[in-house]
């Protein structure tokens, strides 16, 4: 049985938004080396030089260590300069779902500061990369452009899940958390820094709650607190989407090109749920004749997308404005971008968002976060179909807590982020005792990937000082700016 | 009554303390032997900074730019790569950037092609022979190329068109040197620095002792005592052959303190000198500093002035240069080279530095090797100093 995850996945996911390529998933089960830890030389994504790549055996639950083993995929980038031991930084990935090892060559960019004193280790979470990846077969010719966001029914979800091995309950945050902790000690570092992005806070922030005497200093970007269930973006999105307008009237050269690009959207969108498009395409990749649909869920889906990174936002109106006088090539364009990656272990995803935060989000919780003029409810979607179908776990008690361990911890939030506004930042800046949050203007979502954030991260695991550090570069983050033409800028 | 063992040894440190007393007497040319030793460091860490600077550094370059008003986004760009207008040098560089005069000229109706998806022409003027201008041509050439392209990207894509079509291929380069390989400049000048002052440190030590003693008549008498040859030449090598040693450690030693002036971490590189690999580096070297001393001993003996052992022994310094530099040229090394003293010895050090693992069997073949030569040097010499015609430089 093959299902589709595709024609649900233009709802939102807490990801970090590196343009790296994910390779394909290792759906094959490994064995298992018989040394618990195992590290080797090896090369990583478009890395040049050699790096570090590790397993470690753990068991699959941790409460009953003498059964089922699973691997953990990990891997050091080793500091360029290891005259002087420095406290390794730990990347945790977002989604959930993102696989960190394979998001080696962006994090190798983004970290390289870091990395000129310190080892950077990124694990694959239980349930994504090569670490017992939850996901099921994708059809081999998936076509986006002709798929319709349309209902998967229970069948096609049990079927899925039937094709994970291993006891699908054991893949939760505090498990993950538990194997992290256990690479720590298994590379032998007393401590750790961790940096986590996007739903990796979240992760971050059970660990702090966990392991407090494990971490030197934390990172939290773009955070998904214990108080804010992940999966309820329609509001925030709706945020996010209106900044952009208001960035564009405020912006002469957009105003002058898109002066109605607001009422734009709605006639777009009213025309689309109305009657989809219904059209002839060139395949943007093949170049032979495929069919494009689009309803107005798969439109603003697209358009979501976007508002997670500035490059995607600048050309949000002009694809708005296009669209609007028939032409849909600037936004098959946008979905060619990331069409046949897979970005998410959508298996991963839908087991931690259904059991950990889905069950406490209430029937008044959803209505009013679908009260929004962006995409409705539409965000909300994929859970609707996919949870009610999924194997159940409840976390502990303890996983509910608000965390208050006194560690220092730097929390940076971008102001134009469509799934983890500032908002969401400040819970953890109220209950972390030792923190400093920051907000940047003009950035969207995960600022450390894009911006000079991953300087002042640099800074601050030397310093361990949150609130005191220099934050001047962030002025130079240009205000954000929108393409006006299909031919460029001038 | 004493052994003859014991009162060689006697006999020996005696000559080895007269020489030493002569070696240590003129401490201003015992520094002058060691200032190569003292420099090198400080050499190798000016030569790492300019390298590093020149590879990462990208320093403002002020363009003239004409008809900027019609493309500020390109402007935007060029400013963030450090490409500057020249309206805004500072004035101790004006005259430099003046008489460079790099110019650019933006068209008028750069908008209007712009968005009619007309290719537009930009004309850079400077005189390219001019090696200053080269840097920051090739710097503007690389901006302008890069915004370029992204503008067609973004073209391409807004007509539905998967971008990823234009990298059809893509090579991803793997480099198999071990990850804690260190920056192999400061590593082959290292090398040669090494050698070079395994050679050169005792060098003043050596002629004097020989040739100089022999014009000073100080010779004669040594050779008028009870003692062998032997000894006596035993005595002068030992006394050249630790200067040359001190040599070696003083390089080793502020090598280690100067590379950390380095940020070689901007270039993804490292470079640390631990206590195991100095040591490493140390056994391998003596032998070298013991063939050195014999080499210089041997030829100075055999020339008939100070003058003409001064310029002759001057010469021998150029090996220790001359083999590591064109063995580092050779693609495919002969086995035989392994063996070889100063080739051998160069390329373990060579192999040190990549973090390959040591191979014993060629430190100590190549260690015996020298050393094998160095004693049959010696012998050499103990006996024809035995002759009059060496002793007296009549030959």
């Amino acid at each position: 049985m093959k299902v589709n995850w595709n024609k649900i996945i233009t709802l939102a996911v807490l990801m970090l938004s590196t343009t790296v390529w994910a390779s394909d998933a290792s759906l094959l089960v490994e064995e298992l080396p018989l040394e618990k830890l195992t590290l080797e030389d090896c090369h990583l994504g478009e890395i040049r030089s050699q790096v570090k790549c590790g397993k470690l055996v753990v068991p699959e639950n941790y409460q009953q260590s003498e059964g089922t083993k699973i691997a953990i995929n990990f891997a050091v980038l080793p500091a360029i300069d290891d005259s002087e031991y420095k406290t390794p930084l730990m990347f945790l990935a977002g989604g959930p779902g993102q696989a960190a090892v394979e998001l080696a060559t962006g994090l190798n960019r983004v970290f390289r500061e870091v990395r000129k004193t310190r080892d950077i280790i990124l694990v694959d979470q239980r349930g994504t990369g090569e670490s017992s990846p939850l996901s099921c077969e994708f059809e081999a010719v998936d076509n986006v452009y002709s798929a319709l966001p349309d209902a998967l029914t229970p069948a096609e979800v049990t079927d899925c899940v039937k094709q994970f091995t291993g006891d699908v309950t054991q893949y939760n945050s505090e498990n993950a958390i538990r194997d992290f902790d256990a690479i720590r000690a298994a590379l032998g570092h007393k401590k750790l820094n961790i940096y986590g992005g996007s739903y990796g806070t979240r992760a971050g922030l059970v660990f702090m709650r966990m392991f407090p005497e494990s971490l030197a200093s934390v990172v939290l970007d773009s955070v998904g607190p214990i108080e804010v269930p992940i999966g309820l973006f329609g509001q925030s999105g709706a945020r996010s989407f209106n900044l952009l307008l208001e960035n564009c009237k405020n912006s002469a050269p957009c105003h002058k090109a898109f002066p109605n690009v607001a009422q734009e959207f709605q006639i777009v969108k009213a025309r689309l749920a109305k009657e989809p498009v219904d059209m002839d395409i060139l395949h943007p990749r093949l170049g032979t004749p495929t069919k494009l649909l689009i309803d107005d869920t798969k439109f603003t889906g697209n358009l979501r997308f976007q508002l997670y990174g500035m490059e995607g936002r600048s050309m949000v109106p002009l694809v708005i404005h296009q669209a609007f006088l028939g032409n849909y090539q600037p936004l098959i364009g946008l979905m060619a971008r990331t069409e046949g990656e897979q970005l998410v272990y959508t298996g991963l995803l839908f087991n931690i968002v259904c059991n950990e935060d889905m069950p406490r989000v209430s029937a008044a919780d959803k209505a009013a976060d679908a009260d929004n003029n962006f995409d409705g409810k539409d965000s909300q979607l994929a859970w609707d179909m996919v949870c009610p179908f999924f194997p159940q776990y409840r976390p502990s008690e303890d996983f509910y807590q608000r965390v208050t361990a006194n560690i220092p911890t730097l929390i940076l939030s971008g102001n134009l982020d469509p799934v983890t506004p500032p908002s969401n930042g400040e819970y953890s800046a109220k209950s972390l005792p030792n923190s400093h949050h920051i907000i940047i203007d003009n950035a969207s979502h995960t600022v450390a990937m894009s911006t000079c954030a991953s300087d002042i991260i640099n800074q601050f695991l030397t310093s361990k000082a949150p609130g005191n550090l220099d934050e001047s570069c962030l002025q130079n983050i240009p205000q954000e700016r929108f393409m006006t033409s299909v031919n460029g800028i001038q | 009554m004493m052994s003859n063992l014991t009162r060689d040894l006697i006999q020996l440190k005696a000559l080895v303390l007269k020489e030493y007393r002569e070696a240590f007497r003129d401490k201003r040319a015992l520094m002058v032997a060691l200032m190569m030793a003292i420099l090198a460091p400080i050499g190798i860490m000016m030569i790492s900074k300019i390298m590093i600077e020149k590879l990462v550094d990208e320093p403002p370059v002020y363009v003239k730019f004409s008809g900027a008003e019609y493309a500020p986004q390109l402007i935007k760009h060029f400013a963030d790569n450090n490409l500057l207008a020249f309206v805004d040098v500072p004035a101790d560089e004006k005259s430099t950037w003046q008489q460079r005069s790099i110019t650019l000229n933006i068209p008028a109706n750069y908008a209007a092609d712009m968005a009619a998806g007309k290719p537009i022409q930009l004309h850079l003027q400077a005189d390219f022979t001019d090696k200053a201008v080269q840097p920051p041509v090739r710097r503007i050439n690389n901006a302008l190329r890069a915004f370029s392209l992204s503008i067609g990207y973004k073209r391409l894509l807004l007509r539905g068109v998967d971008i990823r079509l234009l990298n059809p291929l893509e090579l991803v380069e793997q480099d198999t040197a071990k990850p804690d390989a260190t920056f192999m400049l400061i590593s082959m000048m290292l090398g040669l620095y090494l050698m070079l002052a395994a050679f050169m440190s005792g060098l003043s030590v050596a002629i004097d002792s020989s040739a100089g003693e022999r014009e000073r008549n100080v010779l004669e008498m040594l050779l008028c005592q009870p003692v062998s040859t032997l000894k006596i030449v035993l005595a002068k090598l030992i006394s050249a052959s630790t200067i040359s040693v001190i040599g070696v450690l003083l390089i080793l030693l502020l090598t280690s303190v100067s590379v950390g002036f380095v940020d070689l971490t901007k270039i993804g590189a490292t470079f640390s000198l631990d206590l195991s690999t100095a040591a490493i580096l140390l056994l391998l070297l003596l032998p070298i500093c013991f063939f050195a001393s014999a080499c210089q001993l041997f030829v100075a003996f055999q020339t008939k002035s100070f003058k003409e052992a001064q310029s002759t022994v001057g010469m021998l310094i150029g090996i220790p240069a001359f083999i590591p530099f064109v063995i580092s040229m050779m693609d495919d090394r002969p086995q035989w080279l392994n063996w070889l003293p100063i080739a051998g010895q160069s390329m373990i050090i060579e192999k040190i530095f990549k973090g390959v693992e040591l191979d014993w069997l060629a430190v100590f073949t190549t260690s015996s090797v020298t050393i094998v030569i160095t004693v049959a040097l010696i012998l050499a010499l103990a006996k024809k100093l035995k002759s009059e015609k060496v002793v007296m430089a009549l030959s």
